[in-house]
């Protein structure tokens, strides 16, 4: 195992019924990359993002995170609170309002006070221009302020590692930027991110490595400018015809 | 005499009849819905758990009781329950105690079905996604259902209990024909006494007709509480 694989993805396979949705994926993912998936719509990016933190239970094969296999008997919840997920509908609590959703999960799962919690949700809000919104409830916020503030409730647990399963396709254009904002900020700062994406400039900006996800199968895995400049899979090349 | 007068005659002379119906009704009432809530919400978990077997007894419980007429349902417990040996106890100092408990426990087994339902799809009318961002946090599945999942359920689930309040009210008059003398039990009473069907079943109606109204009205008070105490 070297050393650096923060995730191992062995022969991965996931089935709905008779609908095959992964087939036999194996990839590694490093520390501090920043990775984008790309591929249409039902190539099972979404879903192999969530086999990634046991939110869809792999068919076959196994995901390793730092070193221990999520597949066999262990305390998923446990590994889950170092993979931090930010979805699509930001699925913010919405009987809690924002500070609660950003402190209830450091208080109760990692004991923190309630001091130290709200004082560094209260830094993070502040970073992102939302301290005014600190006790607003997710109805009152616009999708990018609630996409942002997920950011920053899955950051609260200080996570080993990001997943993104399209965290602007539910936003109105004009907010797009904002949250593609904090995910680049994070980027810099070293965050290890796995990103689905559909934004195909963001992801060759903020991307070290892009997979192709097509049919269930990693179709092409290149760095951002050679997936862009140079895509060897016919495959590949017509869907970057269509969408560029 | 006109019917109005009528009416008001009866009552004057025979409100003591109706006034305890009223108060045996809303006693059944209240004591159907509230054992139907505490069996509801265990057959209602039993409906969602995750062992098959739990699973098809709670499916087959609520779909068996939903497609039965209540009538029968209490036919069955009043008369066909003794038969089989079961029978409830006669307590001295409530007067009809046996035949109280067979309606209560007929009402409570019919309402169960109908509570399992309202919570289930109370708990189900919640988001997915809300129990997918407490798993993926690192919640366990019983922590994320406290903190997050029921919390936003019970404001579907609430109304929807208050509604099956006044539907029991409604269809409690039916526990009238094993001799619980309650609203309806009443009514007939006065009709044996008088004569006077017409007036008496209109001052029947009219009883039913404000208690579930005024259940109602406070239902929907709660419900515009609960509204205004988180967006």
């Amino acid at each position: 195992m070297e050393e650096n694989n923060i995730i191992q993805v062995r022969n991965l396979s996931k089935s709905f019924g008779d609908l095959q949705v992964l087939n036999d994926i194996s990839a590694d993912f490093k520390e501090k990359q920043v990775v984008s998936i790309i591929g249409p719509s039902g190539g099972g990016k979404s879903t192999f993002l969530r086999c990634l933190n046991l939110l869809e239970t792999p068919t076959a094969g196994s995901v390793i995170f730092k070193g221990v296999n999520l597949c066999s008997k262990i305390d998923i919840n446990e590994q889950r609170q170092k993979i931090g997920m930010v979805f699509q509908h930001f699925n913010l609590f919405n009987n809690m309002n924002v500070m609660k959703n950003l402190t209830i999960a450091p208080m109760r799962i990692k004991g923190k006070s309630q001091e130290e919690a709200e004082e560094k949700a209260m830094s993070f809000l502040r970073r992102m221009g939302l301290e005014d919104k600190a006790s607003s409830y997710p109805s009152q916020l616009s999708g990018g302020q609630k996409q942002r503030i997920a950011i920053v409730r899955s950051l609260m647990m200080e996570p080993d590692v990001m997943l993104f399963d399209e965290p602007t396709s539910a936003l109105d254009p004009e907010m797009i930027g904002e949250v593609l904002d904090v995910i680049k900020q994070l980027a810099d700062e070293g965050m290890t991110m796995l990103i689905v994406t559909h934004e195909m400039r963001f992801a060759r900006e903020v991307s070290d490595r892009i997979l192709f996800l097509d049919g269930g199968k990693i179709d092409e895995d290149r760095t951002a400018d050679e997936f862009f400049d140079d895509p060897h899979s016919p495959r590949l090349i017509s869907f970057l015809e269509k969408v560029l | 005499m006109g019917f109005f007068e009528q009416i008001i005659v009866l009552l004057e002379r025979y409100y003591p009849y109706f006034l305890d119906g009223v108060k045996n009704t809303l006693i059944i009432a209240a004591m159907s819905v509230m054992l139907g809530v505490v069996f509801g919400t265990l057959m209602a978990i039993m409906r969602m758990c995750r062992i098959k077997p739990l699973r098809w007894l709670a499916v087959a419980y609520i779909e068996f009781v939903r497609g039965t007429p209540l009538m029968v349902q209490l036919m069955f417990i009043f008369y066909g329950l003794p038969m089989a040996g079961i029978t409830f106890p006669d307590v001295p100092w409530i007067p009809n105690f046996s035949r109280f408990m067979a309606g209560i426990v007929a009402m409570s087994i019919n309402s169960c079905a109908y509570v399992a339902e309202v919570i289930r799809s109370g708990i189900q009318s919640v988001d997915e996604g809300q129990m997918e961002a407490a798993r993926s946090i690192g919640f366990k599945y019983g922590e994320s259902m406290r903190l997050v999942i029921l919390p936003q359920a019970i404001k579907n689930i609430l109304p929807a209990l208050g509604n099956e309040f006044v539907t029991v009210i409604k269809e409690s008059s039916i526990v009238s024909v094993i001799g619980i003398s309650d609203l309806m039990y009443g009514t007939n009473g006065v009709i044996a006494l008088t004569y006077r069907s017409l007036p008496c079943l209109a001052i029947a109606a009219c009883m039913y007709f404000i208690l579930t109204f005024i259940s109602s009205r406070l239902i929907a008070l709660l419900e515009k509480r609960m509204k205004h105490g988180r967006k």
